[in-house]
This record gives C-alpha cells, structure tokens and sequence, in this order.
C-alpha cells in the first residue's frame, strides 16, 4: 500500500491556505496601474488625484530612491520605468487603499499623459525574412547565438535529399489557477512578504537585485502554491507589495486579476524557425537551423531563451555537421519567461515535424529514421556534452511496439503518432536540507513551498523512506520561510527530487553513518518502527533510537544532521560556438510518446483518443505522483498543441486575455493516458532518479501532429494546431 | 448605493451582515467577510468553476454572483459540504483516488461534482457527468484522476 | 468598480417603473448576472442603477400543446432538465448546453442572453429557425416580436428602454437540431453554428446561421432549398450554397471568413441529419 499524500485531506477540506487567502490586520489593498500604451515616453504620471482620495497610497517612479533609502537597484529593472513604457498595461505607479473597490477607483484616478511610439507586436514584422548579420547590433536583438560544426555547406551540396521548411510556434500561458498574490509587511529594516511562489530564496535575490536593500534585511515567506508551471518562479509582485507596505506603514495585499495574469505574465512567446536537413545514404549529412524568438521586453544581455531552447531544434539526434543560429528579437510585450519545460515543447514539435518530413521526403520511415539517429548512451551532443545513461532510445522502442499495435487496430479518419523530447534535468542548482531525527520519526527542515506535483512533500519523504527505512507516516517534510530554513534554489526545472533530495540524501547517509558508529555495527544497519518509536536494526539486532541519543542531542529534539547537492554545471565544446551564450545541458533524460487521435476531415477538428507515455525516469521515487506528474503534463501539452494562443493586436494589445478565448484544456478534451517508466538508466538524483517536472509536456504537441499526419495527411507547420489550421493543411493533404 | 443589511444561511448557519455593498459579489463575502477561504477566487469571470459553491443545492459560480442576489438562501461551501452524505462522498473520493495535486480547484471541483448528483435524476450515463464537470478546470493533474474519483462514484456506468 | 444600486422590484410594473426612473443611460437589467457581471469585472460597464429581476414571478416553462413558453428569467439549467425539452425540441436543448457551464446555466437566463443578443449567441439562432417570438412589457404595456425582429445587430435589440422581456414563446415544437464549431469542443465561443427545424405544420425547414457579427440570421433561400421533409445530398448542397452566397459571413480573431464559409456545409449536413432522424 502506498502512502497517500500528507495535503490530499487539507486540500479537500478546503483548508490549504495559498498567497491569494493571505490578510492581516489593518491590511491595505493594492493595485497597479497600467500603462495605457503598449511603448511611449511618460511624460507624466499624476499621483494626485489618486493620493486626494481618502485613505489612498500612491507610489510611482518618482518615489523609488526615497521609499528605499536613497540605496539603488537594479538600474536596468527599476520598479517603475522613469521613461520609456514598452508593454500595454505595464504597472507605471502602484496604489494601496482599504479596500479593493478603492484601490481599483485610485488606480484609474492616476493621470497618466504619454507621447506614443511605434509599437513592435509582431516579429516577423521586424525580421519578414531571415535577418542580415548586422541585426544582432540591432537593438531590437536581446541576444544572437550562433554555433556550427562541420563543413555544413558542403554537406548540403552532397546531399542525395534536401528538405527546408519554416514553422511558427505560438505563445502560451502557464494558467496556474491561483493568480500571483502577496502579502508585505515592512517594519524598519525588515521587508517581510509572504508570497505564492516556486522559490522564496530566489524572490528574495530578485527583490534585494530590484531594490537595492541587502538580502539579510529581507524575509521571503512561501505560502501553498495554487500551480505554478514556471510563472511563480521569480520575483513579481514582491517588490512593489513590499514598496507600498513602506510607504502606507501598513501591510499590503498585491494580486493579480485574472486578466492582469494574461496581460503581464512572463511566458513562451511566439517564434518563427526555419529548418533545413541534407539526407545521403539514408542517414543525416547536415543539418541547419534558425531561430526567430520573440522575447518581449527580455533585457538585452539578459535573455536566457534563445541560447538555451536552440539545442531542443537539434533534438537528441546524432548531427556531428550543423549549424544553429538564434535571434532574441525584442517586442512591445512583456519579458519573456519561463513555462514547464520554457519552448521546449515547441521545440520537440519543430524537429520531430521536420524529421518526419524529411524522412518522408528520402523514403524511409520516420520513425525508424528517428530511431536510427537518436543519441545512445556515451554519445556526444553537438555542443560536446557526454549522454549518460539515456533510456530514450529503450523508451522508443516500447513506444514504436505500442504504436503499431494501436495502428493496426485503428479505423480510417484516425492515426497514430510518435515523437520524442529530451530534457536536461537542472540538477546543477543547490539546495540543503537540514534533517533531525527524533525516536518519534525523522523532520526534513527545508525552504520549499509544494506547488502541487508532490515533489516536495511527497518526493523529500519518499527518498528519506527509501534511504532509511523509517515509514513515510514517521517523516514529516517541513518547511521555513528565508530566514531559517537553509538555501533552495527553488521548485523548478524537474531539479527538486533531483536535487533537493540529494541534499536530503546525503544528509540521511551522514546520519546512518553516526548511527553505525554509536552501535558499532560493520554491515549496513536500516531505520524502522516499532511500537511508537524508531528503531535502528543492524542484522537480528534492534537499538531503539532512545537509547542512542546523547543528553546534548536529547535536548536538542534529536539527532541533527546537514545534507547539501551543488551539482555540476555542464559544459560547452566552445570550438562550436561562434557567437552568443548558449546553455550546458547535464543529467539528459527524454520520453516517448504516442498518440491516436480522430480527425474531422470536414472541420479540421481533431480529437485525441488515447495516449501513452514512456519516461526515461532512471528510478521511480512515488509511483502516483510520478504518474500524476505525467498525466497533467500531457494534458498541458495538448493545451499547447491544440488550442492554446495569446493573440496581440498590431498595436500590441492582447486579445484574448481571459479563460473563455485562451483555451486550456477541459475534461471532456482529456484522453485516457497509459504511463510507463522505464528504468534503469540512472541519472543524478538521489537512487539514480531524474526529475519528471518538464518532459511529460514536452513530445506531446509533435506526437498529436505526427498523429494528424498519419490520420488524415495535413502537415501542419504552425501551433496550435486549431481545426482551422488544420482544414487548411487539408487543403494540401501529403501522399 | 446604500449598503444594505442580508441575511443568507452559510452552511447551515445564519449569518447576518451588515454594509454590503451592491456590487459585492457572493465570493467575496465568503471568503473576506466570513473567513471562509476553502472557496477560491480563480478568473472571476465564469471561466474556471474555482469559485463553485451551492446555492440552495445548485452549483453556482460566486464570482458572478451577487451577495444581494442570494439572500435569504442556503449557500453551502467546502467548509461544510462534509457534513452532507453526498459531499462527504465526494470528498473522500477525490481522497481515495489522489485527484489533487496543487489542489486550487478542488474545492470547485468538489462542490461542482457535489451539485451534479444531487440534481442528477435523470441517467444521462457517466459520459454527460464528465461533460457537465467542463466548466472545472485544473491545470494540474490532467483530470485523470478526478475522472477516476467521479468514477468512484458511479460504480458500474462502465466508466474509463 | 464604482457601487451601484441595486433595487430588486417585487412586480413587473414596479420594475419598469424603476427602470424609466433610473439615469438615462445608466440602468441596467440584471437576470442571472453572468453577463453583466462578468462585464463589470472586466470594467465595460459601470450602470448607476441595476434592476434586479430576480422577485418576478418570471421563472415559468409551460407547455401548451405542443407550444412551449419559458419565462425570461429561468435559468437556463431547468429548462435543459425539463424532462420533455429534449424530445420535443431536441435542437433546443443542444443549444443550451452550448452555452458556458453548468454552473453558469444555473443562473444564466434566457432573458439574459436575449438581452444582450451576442453575435456569437447559441440561443438566438436556435430560437430563430424554432420561430420563437419574444413577450415584452413596457409602459405601453406587453408587445409581441419575433425573435428575427427583436434581434437587431451585435448586441442591439428592439427592446425599448423601460421595456422587460416577459418570456419566449416557441409556437411549436419541432425536430431540431443545433451544431457548432469551436477551437476546443466544450466550454468555449462558437465561431461558426447552424441551427435547423423543421416545421410540422408548415411543412418547410428552418435555418439559421451564426457565429460571426453582427447578428444569427436565418436564411430563407436555404430554408426553400431544403423543400421536402426529407432532403437528399443535392438540396443539402444548394442550401449550403445559399448560405454561403447570402451570409454575411466576416473574419475575427476567432476564424477567418474563409474557414467560416467552408463550415457551412458540414455543419448544416449533419444538422439536417441529425433532424430528420430525430436526434439532436
């Protein structure tokens, strides 16, 4: 029987407390105001009218230096922009009032009077074609990457087959049901928030980076996390909260409507990418990729989009000749950041397209094709990094035997797909975890907040269990806001289990290895329950825990113990790179997945049937969240390949602002899921396990494609794959 | 203009209260006015069924709900949707089958789900259950497992 | 948002009354409030007044023969339960479960979404090709429109403006059917929809389009086309055709006109179908 999740009946009871619940009292409510247009130069912001009403704070950008101190942030992200608007709706000013009717009344009050600029909305109104060398000193660019091996043209001249295709991908949303919200309370030195957030140390960097104040002065305080998915992985909110808090004297609640979310969110935004592949003897010669991504207002220097999505246009493919360039083209929509597994899955959908095509095009099955050149374990990916332990290539083994049991089962009008992504788990980033083991059960002191995949209070006991043998009803996983609990990078990039559990690893192994010491024990010795306390068994031989305890420890509430994982970074063949910083991955894992879906010939409109997943997991942790984890993450997918879109106007206003025309998915879209883990090829975490955040989303747009094709023969090369875009792929059907 | 006094009953309580204004929605008089935050505000809009509560047995969406609109009603929320068999049910089917991961819907989820078999006279089959839960939308869990608590529930309707 | 007030009038005749006594301009009608409500969140309205219909006694389905009149202020969830709406006017009861959720149906009323008369109503195109009429009462007293009358483009209407909509009068039941398309199948706007009937006694089809601004239509040239109960493939073509040449069929963000024009004919295939075998 398997431990159910420690939150399920708090969650169910409705008592679970998120950033969004947050009050205190004499609390004020804030609200920000927007920017009426999408880029100007503010020529003033009037707070007076808003300041006139009755009990109304106002700050703007005037205010900054004074509310901090006269100390300086981050010159290139100030909380308030001084000159130049570049998004619609960027928060200008920011207001407190009693209440939220008040506030919202203030906020309008604030005369703004701006002199409009022209507005960029659109990339490829930029850059309609491939841009000239001297764009990337264009000031519209926030980054350029370039990278090559090999003589690319030459291969391309030898080529028996050559395909080139242009693709566009589509901005979507991270929609976690909880808006962003935050609670601040400055007393003297002490800026304190309470926050909804994937990372309180990583607020806390953020709002000391903005501010100026030094991080000691700051006390970040997660709440329960209502979905996160990347969107609550920085600092948002926090410090104009935190800046009005100062400024009334009071505390101050910050959060989003629903429509804010949309209009300011960080997220994907669109891209256009240009794919080109020469094909010799049935195996790829070379191959060529380019980049068009729009990264909103991402700072110049500061984009870490581009360098770091361009490797997932490659694939897990052997290309030993290849040339990849990128360009960060900067628009009037807000910055760009991260969203479960950050363009990844749009990536997949670029690649795995095209090498279909291109098998197509040379004659060959795409899928044998794929397989043929996918990376094995010790390969060498084009930017040089060693591929240890990949079960992809076993994960698309199983996959392909299931696909064509589907297909051969399977009716006219439906189809089945296959395709694959990888990931790189980010196991490089720290945590620690700080242990006291008491005859009573095992405490994991730790900074994390559970945004709801279970990694956290679910995946920290599971590997405690699994290292101690204490059970999972003994081990309780606790959290401390900044100011006590040790340092965590945060709950990202699939790295918690990975990662944290390291930490929380290697700190149960140094606990073990007192515990043997005190019993003089020369085997292995494990942790169990007996009766109401903790044991320590070594052979036919028990300690009750009691008994090993020193009077210091006793005390102390038990035996203590620090476990920390910095991980390795990657690294680059830099001989490869030409321009630009490009990110190493490490600890590679991937899945394989396959889709049926029916298509309406008519309509264009495609239904997903059934679905199943193969993940290269290296060790299951917790069978049910893990299978949850890939469950939710294919659904999101879909979202991704079938419906969901941010439209901007040309004058950069955002269409669909809201859940009725941004269409994530509903139940009646979700397909039944068959999840399979394929062991045995161990990565990094703790028992050779590799993190499962990101990958579930990332093959599922390219397998519902590759499914399209095989249904119906529309190659669609744009996402979302509407049922319009799809009637008009129809119009075009492959053979 | 002028706030008025109301009266609603709040799960099983009667409340009183005084200065609501006529814009307030039902939502926010749960969850600032009353303290009862298990009802979440998602979109505010109609679109995420966050906000589901029963008004006099009925799933309803607070957020477009005027408090004033509902007086004199018997508003039932996840606090209290325990203590009647049917949500008890529910709840401990979203338990039993881990239908919860960051768990933001789930008291929608629950009181919409709650409020779907108790109107539920006629048999339209499991397949109409499922379709009347799309106005719930979770983010997290891929409705797989909510699918398996709703199925739970309505044991032999050949449910995936 | 600016406070209003809300007044919520016991009788139909106090409620014009405060509707002709509010601030020009600044009134609004409140049935289930998903509407308006979701209009003042999103700041595109901010009325003075707002009129509460919720103590009229309004919220009435009576069958009358075969007749069906639904009182303006039901919500739009006990009409879908009513245990004979979906044999009878199988059309009828598709279209509103196309609209929004359950629980938004349980208050959403059909008033309501009259009212407001959006381009991309699922209910006004059903009750056209049903040649549902609509009973309103004003100063003047009660007048009489059909629904084609009362519906006058995106969002206007014929209604007057201390004038309430009593009820919706469908003379007839008929089989139905009502079929849409969407970016995601539930939940969602319906960018392109076809509703049909056909009249027993008449004995002629009902068709209306709508999806697209600024208003459903129906298209009496289709209507004809169609001709006998039971139309074969050609007939079906040529009122697909008629659509396409009389609809003022236009792009948004939603589809593009293209696309729009190319959903005509599925759509109202399967609908004829779906009609002339008596399901949905």
């Amino acid at each position: 029987m398997t431990a159910l999740r420690p939150d399920l009946a708090e969650k169910v009871n409705g008592t679970v407390r998120y950033g969004a619940d947050l009050e205190a009292p004499g609390m004020l409510w804030g609200a920000l105001v927007p920017a009426p247009v999408a880029h100007g130069r503010i020529r003033t912001v009037d707070l007076a009218p808003a300041r006139a009403l009755s009990g109304v704070v106002a700050i703007g950008a005037a205010d900054l230096s004074k509310l901090v101190g006269g100390r300086e942030g981050d010159a290139l992200r100030p909380a308030f922009p001084h000159e130049t608007i570049e998004y619609l709706h960027q928060p200008i000013a920011a207001v407190a009032a009693p209440t939220l009717a008040l506030a919202r009344a203030a906020a309008r009050a604030v005369r703004v009077v701006v002199d409009p600029l022209p507005v960029v909305s659109d990339l490829e109104s930029l850059f309609p074609a491939w841009p000239p060398p001297e764009a990337s000193r264009s000031p519209a660019v926030a980054a350029h990457v370039h990278a090559r091996r090999g003589d690319v043209e030459e291969a391309f001249r030898r080529a028996e087959t050559v395909v080139r295709e242009l693709y566009r991908t589509a901005s979507v949303h991270q929609v976690a049901l909880e808006p962003h919200a935050c609670l601040a309370e400055v007393s003297g030195e002490r800026w304190h928030v309470r926050t909804s957030t994937q990372s309180p140390f990583g607020v806390r960097e953020d709002v000391a980076s903005v501010l100026g104040i030094p991080e000691s002065s700051i006390v970040v305080d997660g709440t329960w996390v209502g979905g996160g998915f990347g969107g609550k992985g920085s600092s948002f909110l926090e410090p104009w909260a935190l800046l009005l808090s100062r400024a009334s004297g009071r505390p101050v609640r910050l959060a989003l409507t629903y429509r804010e979310e949309f209009l300011l969110g960080r997220t994907t935004l669109p891209s256009v990418v240009r794919m080109e592949t020469a094909v010799a003897g049935g195996r790829i010669t070379a191959r060529r990729v380019r980049l068009l991504l729009d990264v909103g207002t991402s700072l110049p220097g500061r984009d870490f989009a581009t360098g770091y999505s361009i490797g997932f246009l490659l694939g897990p493919y052997r290309s030993p000749v290849f040339e990849v360039e990128g360009y960060a083209v900067r628009t009037n929509k807000p910055p760009f950041g991260p969203h479960r597994a950050p363009f990844a899955p749009q990536c997949a959908f670029v690649v795995e397209s095209h090498l279909e095509s291109v098998a197509r095009a040379a004659g060959l099955d795409p899928v044998a094709f794929k397989a043929d050149h996918l990376w094995r374990t010790g390969d060498s990916t084009p930017f040089g990094q060693t591929v240890a332990d990949f079960g992809l290539p076993a994960a698309l083994a199983a996959a392909r035997t299931l696909a064509d049991e589907w297909r051969r089962a399977s009716v006219p009008g439906r189809g089945v797909g296959v395709a694959v992504g990888f990931w790189s788990t980010s196991t490089g980033a720290g945590g620690e975890a700080h242990l006291v083991l008491a005859p009573s059960g095992l405490r994991i002191l730790q900074g994390e907040r559970e945004i709801g995949s279970g990694s956290v209070l679910v995946g920290l006991a599971a590997v405690a269990e699994r290292r101690s043998g204490i059970p999972r009803s003994r081990i309780r996983v606790e959290y401390a806001d900044t100011s006590r609990a040790p340092y965590d990078a945060g709950v990202f990039g699939s790295r918690t289990v990975g990662a944290l559990g390291r930490a929380v690893d290697e700190a149960l192994v140094s606990l073990l290895g007192s515990l043997r010491a005190r019993i003089g024990a020369d085997g292995p010795i494990s942790l169990a329950e007996e009766g109401e306390e903790i044991v320590v068994r070594a052979g036919e031989r028990r300690w009750p825990l009691s008994e090993l305890l020193t009077p210091a420890e006793r005390a102390a509430g038990g035996i203590h113990a620090g476990g920390k994982h910095y991980g390795r970074a990657g690294t680059l063949d830099e001989r490869v790179v030409v321009d630009g910083a490009f990110y190493p991955y490490t600890d590679f894992t991937g899945a394989a997945h396959v889709a049926e879906v029916a298509v309406d010939p008519a309509t264009g409109a495609i239904r997903v049937v059934r679905y199943a997943a193969f993940h290269d997991v290296g060790t299951v942790i917790d069978a049910p969240s893990a299978r949850a984890q890939v469950e939710g993450g294919v659904v999101m997918g879909l979202g991704t390949a079938l419906t969901e879109e941010a439209i901007w106007s040309e004058d950069g206003r955002l269409l669909n602002a809201g859940l009725v025309d941004y269409r994530i998915p509903t139940l009646g879209e979700a397909p039944p899921i068959d999840v399979t883990f394929v062991e045995g090829y161990p990565g990094a975490g703790p028992f050779g396990a590799k993190g499962l955040g990101e990958p579930p989303i990332i093959p599922v747009p390219a397998a519902v494609a590759s499914a399209v094709r095989a249904a119906v023969g529309a190659h669609a090369t744009e996402l979302p794959l509407t049922p319009e875009r799809i009637a008009r792929a129809l119009k075009r059907p492959e053979p | 203009m002028t706030p008025v006094a109301i009266r609603l009953t709040v799960n099983g309580r009667p409340e009183s209260l005084v200065d609501v204004p006529s814009g307030e929605r039902l939502l926010d008089t749960l969850r600032w006015r009353l303290s009862l935050k298990g009802t979440k505000e998602g979109c505010r809009t109609g679109g995420c069924g966050a906000c589901t509560v029963l008004v006099d047995g009925r799933s309803t969406l607070s957020c477009l709900t005027l408090a004033r609109e509902v007086e004199g009603s018997e508003i039932t929320t996840i606090e209290g949707v325990g203590r009647d068999g049917t949500g008890a049910r529910v709840q401990e089917a979203f338990r039993a089958a881990g239908a919860v991961q960051c768990g933001y819907c789930t008291p929608g989820f629950v009181m919409a789900l709650t409020g779907l078999l108790k109107e539920r006279a006629r048999a339209d089959g499991f397949d109409a259950l499922l379709e009347d839960l799309g106005g719930n939308l979770c983010r997290c869990t891929g409705y797989a497992a909510i699918v398996r608590a709703a199925a739970a529930l309505r044991p032999g309707t050949g449910a995936p | 948002m600016a406070d209003f007030e809300l007044v919520a009038p016991a009788t139909p005749e106090e409620a014009i009354a405060s509707l002709r006594t509010g601030p020009p301009g600044a009134v609004a009608v409140l049935g289930g409030g998903t509407d308006l409500l979701f209009d003042l969140e999103e700041g595109r309205s901010a009325p003075e007044r707002v009129v509460s219909l919720r103590r009229l006694p309004w919220r009435t389905l009576e069958w009358n023969g075969n007749a069906l009149t639904i009182g303006s202020t039901l919500p739009l969830r006990t009409l879908e339960n009513d245990p004979l709406l979906r044999a009878r006017i199988p059309g009828l009861h598709s279209a509103v479960r196309a609209v929004g959720s359950v629980a938004l149906r349980q208050r959403a009323t059909l008033g309501g979404n009259l009212g407001r008369s959006a381009p991309a109503s699922d209910l006004v195109p059903m009750l056209l090709a049903l040649d549902a009429e609509v009973l309103l009462l004003g100063p003047a007293g009660e007048r009489r429109l059909t629904v084609d009358g009362f519906v006058q483009g995106s969002r206007r209407t014929a209604l007057g403006p201390a004038e309430l909509i009593r009820a919706v009068r469908i003379p007839e039941a008929r089989p139905s059917a009502y079929h849409w398309q969407r970016v995601r199948p539930f939940h969602d706007i319906s960018h392109m929809a076809v509703a049909v009937a056909f009249s027993p006694s008449a004995r002629a089809w009902r068709v209306a389009v709508a999806g697209f601004p600024p208003r459903p239509l129906r298209v009496p040239e289709a209507e004809a086309a169609l001709g006998s109960a039971r139309p074969d493939a050609d007939a079906v073509h040529r009122a697909a055709e008629e659509i396409a040449r009389r609809a003022p069929i236009v792009a948004d963000h939603r589809a593009s006109e293209e696309y729009r024009r190319q959903l005509v004919r599925p759509l109202l295939e399967r609908a004829v179908d779906a009609t002339v075998r008596g399901g949905r």
